[in-house]
C-alpha cells in the first residue's frame, strides 16, 4: 500500500517571484489558443508556459498595436459646400455601383470574414491553400504517362475556367530542352570531371514559368507568414525597463529583470493574474 | 503543346454570357475573344497619372520621361488621411501641412491593412487631391480630364476579389478615366533601371523592360510583404506577408514609452516623428541591451552611448522636437531648478529618454516572438515564399533581392537583413540585398517607366470603352490575367 501525503507547499515561504526555468517555448501555440472544454488536460502534458489566457492576452496587444487611434474615433468626411458640390456638376452622374460601394460600413474585418466564408463553402476565385509541389509532381508526371499533350491542355483550361490553381511542376519536360537551356560557357578538357560538375538545378523551362505565371492569387490568411520551422525558444523581456525578463512574478507571470524593477512592477502594475 | 478546342468552348460560353446580358449592346464578332476585338480599335489616352496608394502616403503624379532623379519631382506625397485636431476640426491629404498642432490629432484612413476599404473617405481625398480645381496638393498632381487620362494603380498582393471590384467600379464609373491598369504595387519596382544597383552589367536596350527576376521586400506602414517578380509579373505562389509595419512599430513604441515615461497614447503622429528620428536595427542585440541597462549606463561615456534624450515638440512656443545626446545629470539639474543655471527654456521642456527602446522597436520585424507573434521575421519569410518555387529560381531570387519601403529607411535594417539572409540561405547561392535609391518613390519610379513603354502598358490595361463594353467582372479577370 502507498501512504498518501499533503507535502508543506514551500512556495508559499518564497516572496512573490521566482526564477523563471528556460523551458522550450512553443511559439506555435501563442497565436493559436487551444479552446475547448480539454484544453487545460492538452495544456497540462505540453510543458510550455503559454496558457491560453496569455495566448488571448497576446492576440489582444497584437490587435492594439493595429490601431490607428487609441480611442474609438468617428471622423465624418467634411460636408460639401453647395458651391463646390456644383464644380462636381460636370461629372456624370453617380451609377447605382458607386452608391453602393459609397455606402458600404464594412470595415475589412467584415470583408475578410466573407471570403473566408466564401472559401469554406467552396465558392471562392482564390485557392485557398498552397499546393505542395511534391505532390502535384507525382500527378502531373502520371497524367503525361497517359495522354501528354491534350490531357495537360485540357486541364489547364479548366482549371482557368473554375479558378483552382493548378500545380504545376513538371520535369519531365526537362529532358526535352535541356541541352538549350544549359548555360552557353567556354568549353575546356575539364568540363567532364566529376569533381568540378556544378549541380545547381536548372532553371525551369518556359512553359513551366507561363504557368506558374498564370496561377491565381493565394487567399489573404493563405498568403500570411507561417511559423518558424526549428522551435528556437522564445526571448523574454523586463515588463518594466525592457533587459532581459530573468524573474517571474508568481501572481502574473509577467517578467522582470531584477528586484528593482520586480518592486516597482508589485506596486504599481501588479493588478492582472493569469 | 496546348490543344485550343477547350479554350475556344470557354470563350464561346463567355460570349454567350455577354449576349445573354447585354442585348442592346453591339456583341463582338462571334470567333473573337474580347481582347482580340479589343486590340484592333482600341486607344490608350497618352497620359500616364500613376497612383501608388499606400496606407501612410500616396504618391501620385504623371508620369514623365526624365530619369529618376528628375521624374521624381512630378510626384507628389499626399497623406492618405483625414485627421481631427486636437481643436476638432478635420483635415484632407494634402491640408495636412497646414497643421502645426500635432498633440492628440485623431486619424481616419481609407487604406486598411493595405487595401483600400473605405471609399467614403477615400473618395473625399482623391477629390480634393486630384480633381478639384483649387486642389490643396501640387498643382502638376491635377488631373484635369480624367476622360484623357490612363490611370495606373497599385494595390497591395493578395487583395480580396470584392475590394478589387470596388476599386475598378469606383474609378471607372465615378471618375470615368480613359485607360486603367491595376496591378501589383511590388512588381512595379522590377520597371526601375535596377542592374546598376546589382553592380550587373548594363543592357544595351533602348527600350524599358522590366528585370528577369527580382525578390521585391516591400516594407510598408500597414504589413511587409515578400514578392518574387518575373519579368514584370507577379508569381503568385510565392508571395508572402507578415502582419507587421510600421503602423505597429509606432504602436509598439508609443505603448513602452507611455508605460516608462510620459503617457504618449494618443500621440500617434508624434510617436512616429520619434521613431523615424531614433530607431535603428541592432545587429548584436545582446551587446546592445547590455550597454543600454540601466546598471551598465553609468559608466559609459555619454556620447559613444547609446541612449539618447528627444526634446519633445511645444506648439505653444512653435518648436518642433529634435534629439541631443542623453545628459544624465539633466534630472537632477532640474530638479534645483533655477539655482542650477538652466536658462527657463530648458526647464520648461519635456525629453523623453530612449535607451533599448531604439532598438528592441524594429527588432519586431525581425523576430516578431518579441511580442509573442506566431510568425517568422523577414529573412526567413524570404526563404517561405522561395520554398513554394521551383528550386531552379531560388539563386536566381536570391541573388536580387531588392528592399523598398518606408521601413528601409531605419538605418541598420539593410545590413541586419543581408547576415541574417546569409546565414540561413543555402550556401551555393549568391545573396545580394540592396535598398532601392529612392524605396518611398521606387514603385511609382517604376510605374513612370512603365508607361513610357506605350507597347507594354497597353497590354495590361483597359480602355473606358472596354469597360463599359464588358463590365467590372471582366476587368477584374482582365487585371488577373486571365482573360
Amino acid at each position: 500500500m502507498f501512504r498518501v501525503e499533503l507535502l508543506q507547499d514551500k512556495s508559499a515561504a518564497t516572496p512573490g517571484w521566482s526564477y523563471a526555468p528556460t523551458r522550450g517555448f512553443d511559439p506555435t501555440q501563442a497565436m493559436a489558443p487551444t479552446l475547448g472544454r480539454k484544453r487545460n488536460i492538452r495544456d497540462a502534458g505540453k510543458g510550455g508556459d503559454i496558457s491560453s489566457r496569455q495566448a488571448n492576452a497576446i492576440a489582444r496587444h497584437i490587435s492594439e498595436l493595429d490601431r490607428e487611434n487609441q480611442r474609438d474615433v468617428s471622423i465624418p468626411v467634411p460636408v460639401k459646400q453647395a458651391k463646390e458640390a456644383g464644380a462636381r456638376g460636370t461629372r456624370a452622374k453617380t451609377t447605382s455601383a458607386v452608391r453602393r460601394i459609397l455606402q458600404s460600413q464594412k470595415t475589412f474585418r467584415n470583408h475578410l470574414d466573407d471570403e473566408e466564408a466564401a472559401i469554406a463553402l467552396g465558392t471562392g476565385t482564390v485557392a485557398a491553400n498552397i499546393p505542395n509541389p511534391a505532390k502535384a509532381h507525382r500527378v502531373a508526371a502520371a497524367r503525361r504517362s497517359s495522354t501528354p499533350a491534350s490531357t495537360a491542355g485540357r486541364k489547364r483550361s479548366a482549371a482557368v475556367a473554375t479558378g483552382v490553381s493548378t500545380p504545376a511542376e513538371t520535369d519531365a519536360e526537362t529532358d526535352v530542352d535541356e541541352e538549350e537551356r544549359k548555360p552557353k560557357l567556354i568549353k575546356s578538357e575539364y568540363d567532364n570531371d566529376p569533381l568540378l560538375k556544378s549541380y545547381a538545378p536548372l532553371m525551369p523551362s518556359d512553359r513551366l514559368m507561363q504557368r506558374l505565371l498564370a496561377e491565381p492569387p493565394l487567399s489573404y490568411n493563405a498568403s500570411r507568414v507561417k511559423p518558424p520551422s526549428s522551435a528556437r525558444p522564445g526571448r523574454h523581456f523586463c515588463c518594466m525597463c525592457g533587459y532581459w525578463g530573468k524573474i517571474r512574478c508568481k501572481s502574473c507571470h509577467l517578467r522582470t529583470c531584477s528586484l528593482d524593477c520586480y518592486k516597482v512592477h508589485e506596486d504599481s502594475r501588479c493588478g492582472a493574474f493569469f | 503543346m496546348i490543344s485550343d478546342q477547350p479554350s475556344l468552348t470557354a470563350s464561346q460560353l463567355y460570349h454567350q454570357a455577354i449576349m445573354g446580358t447585354s442585348r442592346s449592346r453591339a456583341p463582338p464578332k462571334a470567333p473573337a475573344t474580347p481582347t482580340q476585338h479589343a486590340e484592333t480599335s482600341r486607344h490608350l489616352p497618352k497620359n500616364t497619372f500613376i497612383i501608388d496608394n499606400g496606407a501612410y502616403m500616396m504618391k501620385a503624379g504623371y508620369a514623365s520621361t526624365l530619369p529618376p532623379s528628375e521624374a521624381v519631382s512630378a510626384c507628389s506625397q499626399i497623406p492618405n488621411t483625414l485627421v481631427k485636431t486636437r481643436d476638432n476640426k478635420i483635415v484632407v491629404g494634402a491640408q495636412l501641412s497646414t497643421v502645426t498642432d500635432w498633440n492628440e490629432a485623431m486619424f481616419r484612413r481609407p487604406v486598411e491593412k493595405g487595401y483600400i476599404v473605405n471609399w467614403e473617405a477615400e473618395r473625399e481625398i482623391w477629390d480634393q487631391s486630384f480633381f478639384e480645381e483649387n486642389a490643396a496638393g501640387n498643382q502638376s498632381s491635377r488631373i484635369a480630364n480624367p476622360e484623357d487620362t490612363t490611370l495606373i494603380l497599385t494595390e497591395a498582393p493578395n487583395a480580396m476579389p470584392i475590394l478589387q471590384r470596388h476599386t475598378d467600379e469606383m474609378v471607372m464609373e465615378e471618375w470615368g478615366f480613359g485607360g486603367y491598369t491595376r496591378c501589383l504595387g511590388p512588381t512595379l519596382n522590377a520597371w526601375n533601371e535596377i542592374h546598376s544597383l546589382f553592380g550587373d552589367p548594363l543592357t544595351k536596350t533602348q527600350d524599358a523592360l522590366p528585370a528577369d527576376c527580382l525578390l521585391v521586400v516591400d516594407s510598408g506602414y500597414s504589413h511587409t510583404t515578400v514578392t518574387p517578380v518575373y519579368k514584370g509579373q507577379a508569381l503568385q505562389r510565392g508571395i508572402r506577408r507578415l502582419d507587421l509595419g510600421g503602423k505597429h512599430l509606432t504602436n509598439y513604441l508609443k505603448e513602452i514609452v507611455s508605460m516608462r515615461q510620459y503617457n504618449m497614447v494618443d500621440e500617434a503622429y508624434i510617436m512616429n516623428e520619434v521613431k523615424e528620428a531614433v530607431c535603428y536595427v541592432s545587429n548584436d542585440f545582446g551587446g546592445d541591451l547590455e550597454k543600454t541597462w540601466k546598471a551598465n549606463r553609468k559608466r559609459q561615456a555619454a556620447e559613444d552611448g547609446i541612449v539618447l534624450d528627444y526634446v519633445l515638440p511645444d506648439p505653444n512656443a512653435n518648436k518642433k522636437g529634435f534629439i541631443r545626446p542623453h545628459d544624465p545629470l539633466m534630472h537632477a539639474k532640474k530638479k534645483k531648478g533655477a539655482v542650477s543655471g538652466l536658462s527657463a527654456e530648458v526647464l520648461s521642456e519635456d525629453v523623453l529618454v530612449l535607451g533599448n527602446e531604439r532598438f528592441t522597436v524594429p527588432e519586431l520585424l525581425f523576430t516578431p516572438g518579441d511580442i509573442g507573434m506566431n510568425s517568422t521575421g523577414i529573412p526567413d519569410m524570404i526563404l517561405q515564399g522561395l520554398s513554394a518555387l521551383p528550386p531552379g529560381l531560388h539563386s536566381a531570387f536570391l541573388a536580387n533581392v531588392l528592399v523598398v519601403g518606408g521601413n528601409a529607411l531605419i538605418p541598420g535594417f539593410m545590413q541586419r537583413l543581408e547576415t541574417e539572409l546569409r546565414q540561413i540561405a543555402s550556401a551555393e547561392c549568391v545573396v545580394r540585398v540592396r535598398r532601392a535609391e529612392d524605396p518611398v518613390h521606387s514603385a511609382w519610379l517604376g510605374g513612370s517607366r512603365l508607361a513610357s513603354n506605350q507597347e507594354e502598358l497597353s497590354k495590361v490595361a483597359i480602355t473606358r470603352q472596354e469597360y463599359q463594353e464588358y463590365g467590372s467582372g471582366w476587368a477584374g479577370r482582365r487585371f488577373a490575367g486571365i482573360v
